[in-house]
């Protein structure tokens, strides 16, 4: 017997998304997907961007297949920090980020910062009831993932070019290679060029998130 | 390895639909699978058989059809095809895409082997 089903396989995560983004808005939050390579430096940002946005008013949840490192690490620039471990899975899911909302006075909170599982091509798939992604790429990564690992970029809303501060060691980087990439897959999104560490190219991202809250 | 996610989700599915019709066993599953998802047909078939071994779904064929892209330029409105590597809207150049179709994985089809062969 044959039974046409035709239904998503990402109906049920993309439920729980939608239940997620609607509790979100109407508690005033801004909750932003920050995805990226293991690496490419998205706990160092968030430890660099807090600080400028009311600490006491930004919450992070983090996911990492195992340790509470980036948790403990977040933990000293804002008190709202929830660690998700994944064990195996490779990407946050909508579910996930349900439960960790459960453990946030969300009424608090303006920014939610989601650190995604570090991983290029997984966390693409997933709505997790974010109203933005953003997406890291580190230059010591080399300049050719843009076009390796396109569906990541396509999602972002704005895409970080980091530890812009090390180009200078980095022999053959090109710059322009990455920006040709980025104007086939995805010329919708705000590009910016930071090194966390030195707190270069800090300010044009963090008006654009100030941005995001006052559209 | 988000096949590994796609295919729990596929497999408690399809489970759900073989108790519903008291099925004895499973012969095929058809699962359309979107171009732009980047899903690794032969980690999604691994993870798949995985998952089934031991239930009634044991043993079962799983097809694998990939679903062609579409995507329509925010810019200009033109609906067009993107490559996974290319969003450039044919008219204004802008690769300022809404994916319309090819970033999905639909449980398309089943075929069940019930007690008596004619659905309940």
């Amino acid at each position: 017997m044959k039974i046409q089903v035709v239904e998503s396989v990402l109906k049920a995560n993309d439920a729980v998304a939608a239940e997620n983004r609607r509790r979100l808005t109407a508690a005033g939050v801004l909750a932003i997907n920050v995805m990226g390579a293991p690496g490419s430096g998205k706990t160092l940002l968030l430890e660099r961007t807090i600080p400028h946005l009311a600490p006491e008013r930004c919450a992070v949840l983090v996911g990492d297949l195992q340790t509470t490192r980036d948790a403990e690490r977040l933990g000293a620039v804002t008190p709202l920090v929830t660690q998700i471990n994944t064990g195996t899975g490779c990407h946050l899911t909508a579910p996930q980020v349900t439960a960790g909302l459960d453990s946030l006075a969300l009424d608090r909170v303006k920014y939610l910062f989601i650190e995604n599982v570090g991983n290029m091509v997984c966390p693409a798939g997933f709505d997790l009831g974010e109203q933005r992604r953003v997406v890291l790429l580190s230059v010591t990564e080399g300049d050719d993932k843009v076009a390796k690992y396109p569906t990541l970029f396509q999602v972002a809303d704005a895409i970080l070019l980091t530890k812009v501060d090390l180009l200078g060691v980095l022999d053959g980087y090109r710059r322009e290679r990455v920006y040709e990439d980025i104007s086939r897959i995805n010329s919708r999104a705000a590009v910016f060029e930071v090194a966390a560490r030195t707190g270069q190219g800090m300010e044009p991202w963090l008006a654009w998130l100030r941005a995001q809250r006052s559209p | 390895m988000h096949e590994f996610t796609l295919a729990t989700a596929l497999v408690e599915r399809l489970l759900r639909i073989a108790a519903e019709h008291r099925a004895t066993g499973v012969v095929s599953v058809e699962v359309r699978c979107g171009v732009l998802q980047q899903v690794e047909p032969e980690a999604l078939r691994l993870a798949f058989v995985a998952l089934v071994r031991e239930t009634v779904a044991q043993g079962a064929a799983l097809r694998i059809v990939p679903e062609p892209p579409a995507a329509r330029c925010r810019a200009c409105g033109r609906a067009f095809a993107p490559r996974l590597d290319d969003y450039v809207c044919p008219d204004c150049g802008r690769a300022d895409a809404e994916v319309l179709a090819g970033r999905d994985v639909v449980l398309q089809s089943v075929e069940l082997v019930t007690a008596d062969g004619t659905a309940p």
